[in-house]
Order: C-alpha cells, then sequence, then structure tokens
C-alpha cells in the first residue's frame, strides 16, 4: 500500500511566492536580479571590460553615442558605471556575510548560553555601538590600509549588532520550545542544538537582515569612497561621486548624474524588496 | 531665581550662542586669512622639511639671513645678523655680528617668564640640535659634513649616553655675546643661503628642555607672530608678538615690485592676526576665497577654464575686484623610484615606464597647460638648467617604450610584480595617480596607487617604505645644488634623498661642483650632472609649475614666491578697500 504524502511548502518557498506575486516586489526583485547579473557579466569580463579606454575627449557630455558623457581621460562614465556595480555588488554580499556571519554566531551564543557569556557580549556589543561607526570605519580604514579589502572588511565588523541583538533574544525565546527539549532528551549536543535545529528557525531574520545590510554597505562605501578611504583602482560609484565635487565646478555633472541614479535604483529596490521579504517571512504578520 | 527670570537667562543665553554660530566678517579687524593645502606635521625647525611646515615655523622662528622681499633675482640680506658676515679670503671663515636686543618670545620656560635675549651661543646650540644624531633632524643634510668638526661631534656623541652641548665644536663658536663664527670644512659658497632656511632658525635651549617631546607642539622664537594654542586642527591663528623687534617693511625694491612700496618704512607685521585654514581639498578652499573668507589662494585645476581665458580673469572676477598673478615657480614634478628596491636599478625598466608616460597629456589635464614640461631636474631660471634640451628618454613614445621594456627584460610587462604608487592624500592627487596608472598599463605595467594623508606619506618615504612615489620639490634656495642634493647618496631617508639613489661617480662630481664658486665652470659642471641624471632617468620628471593665484583687491603687497617662507610678515590689509569691496559679494 502506497500512501502519498503530501509536501508542505517551506517558508521560503512560500514566501518567495509571495513576493512575485505582488507587481512592485516583483519588479524590485527583477532590478536586483539585473543588477546581479550585470556584476557577473562585468567580473566575467563580458561586459564593460574596456571601461579604462576612452572613447573620446575629457569631460565630453552625454550625447547619442556616449550616452553618460566622458570624465576626466575620456572614459565612457556609462561603462564605469556598469563596471562599479560590480563593486558595489561585492560589497553587499560580501559585507552582508561577514556580519551575518558575526552577528548571528555572537546573537546565538549569547541567547542560548545565558549568564556570563550573554553578559559579556551584551557588554561587548553595547560598548561597540556607542562608537560612531563613522569613525571606526576611519579608524580601520587606517589601519589597514586603502582598497576593497579594507572596505569589505571594515563595513562587515561595524554592522553586525543590530542583527546580534534579534538573533540573542529569539534564540532565548527558542531555545524554551518544545522542538529543543526533545532534541536535548535524544541527547543532542549544543552544536547540534543551535545549528541544526535553532538556526532554521531564525533563518528568516538573516534573510531579512541581508537585504537591509546590503543597501547599508553600498551606501557606506560611497561615504568612504568620498572621504578617499575606499575602493582605489577600479570604478566604484564613491570614487565617481568623489570626483565629482571637483567636476561640478566645470558644470560636469553626469558622472555625479549617473552614480547617483545607478546607487539610487539598487537601494530603493533593495528597500522594496527587504519589506516584501519582511512582510512575507515574519510569522507574526502572517495572514495579516 | 524666579520662573521668568530662568526663562529670560535661558533666552538670552540661545540667542547668545545662536549668534555665535553666524559668522559674520569683520572688514575692520586686521586680519590675513590664509590656506595651507597640507596638515602641518609641527613647530620644530629641524624637521621643517617641507615647504608647508616651514611657511608656517618663519611665523614664529628666525634665522640669521632673510631674503629681500622686494628684489628679485633672490638676494640674501641679514635678518637677526646685524649685517651680512665677513668671510675670511680663503672662503672658510665667516664671521657674523648679531642684532642687538632681539628677544625670545614670552614664556614660561624663561626666567620670569619674560623672553630673554638672543645670544651668539643661542645660534651655537641650535646648530648643534640640527647635528645631534639623537634628534633625527630631516634638516641635517643641509650641514653635513660642511662644518668643520661638527660631523665628528655628532658621531661621537650618538655614541655616548647623553649628548654633551657644551663641547666646542670648532665649524661653530660663540666668539663674545653677538659675535658667531663658522668655520667650513671646506669651501662652500650656498652656504650663506642655508642660514635662510627653517632648519637653521634658532631656539631657545630652556624652550626644548622644559618642553621636551611636546617642543613640536610649542613654538617659542623671535619671530613677528606668536602661536597661542597648536592642536592639530583645521585653523591656525597666529597674533602679534608684543615684543617683536623694530623690523621695518623695505623701502627698495626691484623693477618689478616698485608697486609695492607704499608701506615703506613701515613696521612689521602688518597685520594683527593670521588665520591660517588647513584645507587639503582645493573646492572649499575656493569657494571661501570667492566668499572673501580667504586672502589669496591658487586657481584649482577645475576652476580655471571657468576663471580664467586666455591668461586673463573673467569679467565675473574682475568686478569683485580680484587681481591675477603669474609666476613661473623654481619647482619640480617627479616621480621617483626608491632604489634600495632592487628591480629600479633595471634601467631600462626606468627608461621605459618615462618613454610609456604622456607628458603633454598630463599637462593638459592637470595643469590646463600652463605648466613648462621639465626635460631633467633643474628648473628654468636657475643656472644648470639647460636651454632647448629634450630629454630623449620623456614620452609619449609608445613603441619605443614597449621596445625598451622588453630588453629591459619584461617583454609585455611579463614577469614584472605589481608596484606599488604611493601618493599624498587628495582627489586631484587620485587623479594624477590613477592617470599614472592608465599610462603605465598600456605597456603592461600595472601599478597599485596607495594614497595616504601628507605626514604619513613623508613618514613612509623616510621609513623606505615605498616602491615609487609622486612628489614636487620646490627649491630651498636659488641654486641647482639644492636640487641636484635629491640624488646624492649621503642624502638618503631620512635626508632629502628620498630615492635612496647613490651613484659614487655622481657624488663625487658634485661634490667636486658644490664647492666651486659661482662661475662658468661650475654652471658646466650643474648641466652635466643635470643632464646625466635626466638621461639616467633616476626619476620620472614631470612638469616646473606655473602659480596662478588670485588675490583679493584689498591684500596689499602680495607677490607670489617660492622662497620667502616668511613673506606673511609684509602683507596689509586695506581694511576701508576691503568693506567696499565686500558690498558686491
Amino acid at each position: 500500500m502506497s500512501t502519498e504524502v503530501k509536501q508542505s511548502k517551506s517558508l521560503l518557498h512560500s514566501a518567495l511566492l509571495k513576493v512575485i506575486s505582488e507587481k512592485l516586489s516583483l519588479i524590485a526583485l527583477i532590478i536586483v536580479g539585473i543588477y546581479f547579473l550585470v556584476a557577473i557579466l562585468t567580473s566575467a569580463g563580458i561586459l564593460a571590460s574596456d571601461w579604462n579606454k576612452e572613447v573620446g575627449a575629457s569631460y565630453m557630455p552625454p550625447s547619442s553615442s556616449i550616452i553618460f558623457g566622458t570624465d576626466i581621460f575620456g572614459r565612457s562614465v556609462f561603462q564605469k558605471v556598469v563596471k562599479a556595480t560590480e563593486t558595489a555588488v561585492a560589497i553587499g554580499i560580501v559585507v552582508s556575510c561577514i556580519s551575518i556571519l558575526i552577528g548571528t554566531t555572537m546573537g546565538m551564543i549569547a541567547g542560548y548560553f545565558g549568564g556570563f557569556i550573554d553578559e559579556l557580549i551584551v557588554w561587548f556589543y553595547t560598548t561597540f555601538s556607542s562608537i560612531p561607526s563613522i569613525m571606526l570605519l576611519v579608524a580601520i580604514a587606517f589601519i589597514l590600509g586603502k582598497g576593497t579589502m579594507t572596505v569589505f572588511l571594515s563595513l562587515g565588523v561595524t554592522s553586525w549588532v543590530g542583527l546580534c541583538r534579534i538573533v540573542r533574544a529569539e534564540v532565548m525565546k527558542h531555545k524554551e520550545r518544545e522542538y529543543v527539549h526533545a532534541a536535548n532528551a535524544i541527547g543532542a549536543t549544543h552544536s547540534r542544538k543551535l545549528i541544526k535545529h535553532i538556526l532554521p528557525n531564525i533563518s528568516h531574520l538573516l534573510i531579512i537582515n541581508f537585504t537591509q545590510t546590503f543597501d547599508a554597505a553600498v551606501k557606506s562605501e560611497v561615504i568612504l569612497s568620498f572621504l578617499g578611504l575606499g575602493v582605489v583602482g577600479r570604478p566604484s560609484w564613491g570614487t565617481m561621486i568623489d570626483d565629482s565635487k571637483l567636476e561640478l565646478s566645470r558644470g560636469v555633472w553626469w558622472q555625479l548624474a549617473a552614480a547617483t541614479l545607478a546607487m539610487f535604483v539598487i537601494v530603493l529596490a533593495f528597500n522594496i524588496l527587504g519589506d516584501a521579504l519582511r512582510d512575507a517571512l515574519d510569522p507574526k504578520l502572517k495572514g495579516k | 531665581m524666579k520662573m521668568r527670570n530662568i526663562l529670560l537667562t535661558v533666552m538670552c543665553s540661545a540667542l547668545l550662542v545662536l549668534s555665535g554660530c553666524t559668522k559674520k566678517q569683520d572688514a575692520n579687524e586686521k586680519v590675513l586669512n590664509i590656506v595651507s593645502p597640507a596638515e602641518i606635521k609641527g613647530y620644530d625647525p629641524i624637521q621643517a622639511d617641507d615647504l608647508y611646515s616651514g611657511r608656517e615655523i618663519s611665523k614664529i622662528y628666525e634665522g640669521l639671513l632673510q631674503y629681500h622681499w622686494l628684489k628679485m633675482p633672490y638676494e640674501l640680506v641679514p635678518n637677526l645678523a646685524e649685517s651680512l658676515p665677513e668671510i675670511s679670503k680663503d672662503g672658510i671663515t665667516y664671521t657674523f655680528k648679531l642684532r642687538k636686543g632681539v628677544k625670545f618670545q614670552d614664556d614660561i620656560a624663561f626666567a620670569g617668564a619674560k623672553g630673554r635675549e638672543v645670544e651668539a651661543s643661542d645660534f651655537v646650540y641650535s646648530i648643534k640640535r640640527l647635528a645631534d644624531s639623537r634628534n633625527q633632524a630631516t634638516g641635517w643634510w643641509v650641514l653635513d659634513g660642511k662644518l668643520k668638526g661638527l660631523n665628528e661631534w655628532r658621531e661621537k656623541n650618538s655614541k655616548l649616553a647623553a649628548t654633551n652641548y657644551d663641547e666646542e665644536v670648532e665649524g661653530v663658536k660663540a666668539l663674545d655675546k653677538y659675535t658667531l663664527q663658522f668655520k667650513l670644512a671646506k669651501k662652500f659658497p650656498q652656504f650663506l643661503y642655508s642660514l635662510a632656511m627653517p632648519f637653521t632658525y634658532v631656539v631657545a635651549k630652556e624652550v626644548v628642555a622644559k618642553y621636551g617631546k611636546e617642543f613640536i607642539n610649542h613654538p617659542i622664537g623671535t619671530g613677528p607672530y606668536i602661536l597661542p594654542i597648536f592642536d592639530q586642527g583645521k585653523k591656525i591663528t597666529y597674533v602679534k608678538n608684543p615684543t617683536f623687534r623694530e623690523k621695518f617693511y623695505p623701502s627698495e625694491a626691484s623693477d618689478e615690485f616698485k608697486n609695492l612700496l607704499s608701506d615703506a618704512g613701515k613696521k612689521l607685521p602688518l597685520v594683527e592676526k593670521v588665520v591660517v585654514h588647513v584645507m587639503v581639498e582645493p573646492q572649499p578652499a575656493w569657494l571661501k576665497l570667492n566668499k572673501g573668507e580667504i586672502d589669496y589662494y591658487s586657481v584649482p585645476k577645475d576652476n580655471f577654464a571657468t576663471a580664467i581665458k586666455n591668461n586673463k580673469l573673467s569679467d565675473e572676477l574682475v568686478k569683485k575686484g580680484f587681481i591675477l598673478e603669474i609666476a613661473p615657480q623654481l619647482d619640480v614634478t617627479y616621480t621617483a623610484f626608491n632604489f634600495e628596491n632592487k628591480l629600479f636599478h633595471n634601467k631600462k625598466l626606468r627608461q621605459a615606464m618615462y618613454l610609456a608616460f604622456d607628458e603633454a597629456k598630463s599637462n593638459t589635464l592637470f595643469f590646463n597647460n600652463t605648466a613648462f614640461p621639465a626635460q631633467s631636474i633643474i628648473p628654468p631660471g636657475i643656472a644648470g638648467n639647460i636651454k632647448d634640451y629634450k630629454n630623449p628618454y620623456k614620452g609619449l613614445k609608445l613603441e619605443e617604450a614597449k621596445k625598451m621594456l622588453a630588453e629591459a627584460g619584461y617583454p609585455g610587462g611579463k614577469g614584472l610584480p605589481e608596484i606599488k604608487y604611493d601618493i599624498p592624500d587628495s582627489t586631484p592627487s587620485r587623479q594624477a595617480g590613477e592617470f599614472f596608472q592608465k599610462q603605465m598599463e598600456q605597456i603592461g605595467i600595472k601599478l597599485k596607487v596607495v594614497s595616504s594623508p601628507w605626514p604619513e606619506f613623508q613618514a613612509k618615504v623616510k621609513k623606505k617604505s615605498v616602491e615609487i612615489f609622486g612628489l614636487a620639490w620646490g627649491a630651498d634656495y636659488p641654486d641647482a645644488e639644492n636640487f641636484l642634493q635629491l640624488f646624492y647618496g649621503p642624502n638618503k631617508s631620512p635626508g632629502a634623498n628620498g630615492s635612496n639613489y647613490d651613484n659614487p661617480q655622481f657624488n663625487k662630481e658634485f661634490v667636486e661642483a658644490t664647492t666651486m664658486l659661482d662661475s662658468p665652470e661650475r654652471t658646466a659642471k650643474y648641466e652635466k650632472l643635470n643632464k646625466f641624471l635626466a638621461e639616467e632617468v633616476v626619476a620620472l620628471f614631470g612638469v616646473h609649475r606655473q602659480a596662478y593665484i588670485l588675490e583679493h583687491g584689498w591684500l596689499k603687497n602680495y607677490h607670489p614666491t617660492d622662497l620667502h617662507h616668511d613673506a606673511i610678515q609684509y602683507l596689509n590689509i586695506d581694511t576701508a578697500k576691503k568693506a567696499q569691496l565686500l558690498k558686491n559679494f
């Protein structure tokens, strides 16, 4: 006799369906998808591989042939914007991953073990978050020297506190649930309970946090580059905006416009997507 | 206090705070507002090896000699000395009579907190302090090997537990309270120039002893201004030194400066207060200049096209009363190699890099085509510069560059590691760095641009932790020796030879040339050395710049200058004109 088991939809699956069903969030998802695709294609050298080539005189205004005009060295601003997408997406992903790794680990340890360990971690992150993050960014950039790696690390290590707090609270709640007690009863170790049982149940928080950290990281990169501490040797929206602070006085606005537009679109798309995901994933909002 | 009174107090103090926020310019106050385009390293004369620190130090400290403010070519005149020295026939002994009654600025380091009179022994102390190896003075190169017995004294004391300043040195002696005698180790006609440089300014022993390591932040000199507080901020405020001696604005001038004589005979300094705004980025400074908050500033590259057309100011700026000053500078920009790194001993590699660099384009992009391409290190206007000389390795000659790189052993850049290119921190520097990187990429050389704030950049060069780096050198005195010494072996870092270039043949000929008196033979020798450095491509020489400086109509007595670090004391503000002109803003 065979019985048919009806697979129930996973949380992620149903969330995704919900996101797709809404027009606005679908558009946001598609935009984010395009940015990621562009980033992949540029890093593979298929798109904008010759961004460093001169296509005309310096500071040519936008025209039908050169869509966003040229920069100081006569390079196409459009190609630079496209190439900079790679930098932005890489920073977004790496920074979010670093921040999730640190935030989740610390939050889970604090929430699960409680007591002295919890106090220590809470003390650490409250102290840490009391330092203005822009000062911390600058300090880290000065110590590590400049470059893409520095931007990854400095943004990563300064953006985990929010997630850590949420994860800690969530784990505290979950560790008293029956499924954890059940796991305990069959002799599961701490690490098994944490990783195998609790983590999947709080994973929606990580996804929501990813979208938030991503666009914060993109914006922070721009600030760092504007302060002269950012990415060197490859185009980034931040360095393009840094260039334009000089160029504006000679009436060259297109580099600023192009970089800002590119940034605006992805940050907006990520915000909309983040909201939609939160609505879809947060069990408290389910059915509302 | 009644509630009403409390409210009144709160309101009044809020008003006070708010009125403090809106800064209004008082046109009647004689305050000079100027810009320093780099952070100040501190106020120790013996460490003043960069132009920007040198300028600040010269507001407070003084030396034996100075350059005449209104004479061109540059002419040395006495400052703390009463007159120019008596020089013995063999050119070895220089005897100075000191000006009497010159006082150090008041400070708690002195008895009764009153500055005492400067004596010949203070100069002896200051010279020894420059020589003391414990101080690691960046200015030691100016006297290295120049004064009899001074190097030996330095050597000997470096081995002792503490430096013995009481031990007499034959090369620098106080004959009496007001007589100072120098004895040179060998003839060195440029010696007098070094006595007008910040390195040899006079400091007081008591002040150095009192502040120790903090001396660098507590400048107490004899100069026209005092610095009440130095906190490495973005604004440095100097006030007039109340005990400054009787020093007067010059009454003679060469023809081009005859129009700057209206203050002749007036007591210096002419303004009460000087505010130096430390502004690394050109745009904010330019905006401040246009609001009348800064008295003069050089035209930034990105504002050039709108401000100046055919070497004339735009109508809008003329209407605001601006005056444009154009003057060639005694300087050279260059990209230097650190010769401690064996990679750069490969002459063909250096030549290939030079051939690949598009100088004309760089001149257009970064200097609006106003600079003169540098074929060698010595700028025009200094004996040793070769007129109409063309450096055979100066770019852009792309095909030759590629061939040369292949001959160097790196065809198409293969086998060459990524080279770090260090630059000071600012947007134009970063753009220049990026441009250089792009140029080198054309022949397959990969560069990584690293930018650091100016003091940190300098520290890296001193520590020899750079590979190649972009720099400019402005003359300390109008003699080719000052440029050629940048590649003289014994001047290696922390000295002025940041390239750490050391070629025995060059060193030998350099020493020979510098001990000669000014003569056609010496000029020929300078030219030979100049050409040698150019063709060895010991650095990629960029341009000799021209200063395009915009000054407000109310600023008096100003002219662009390379060597007058102490220029500020001569400047004046026409307050009536300022009030009138500010109405147009």
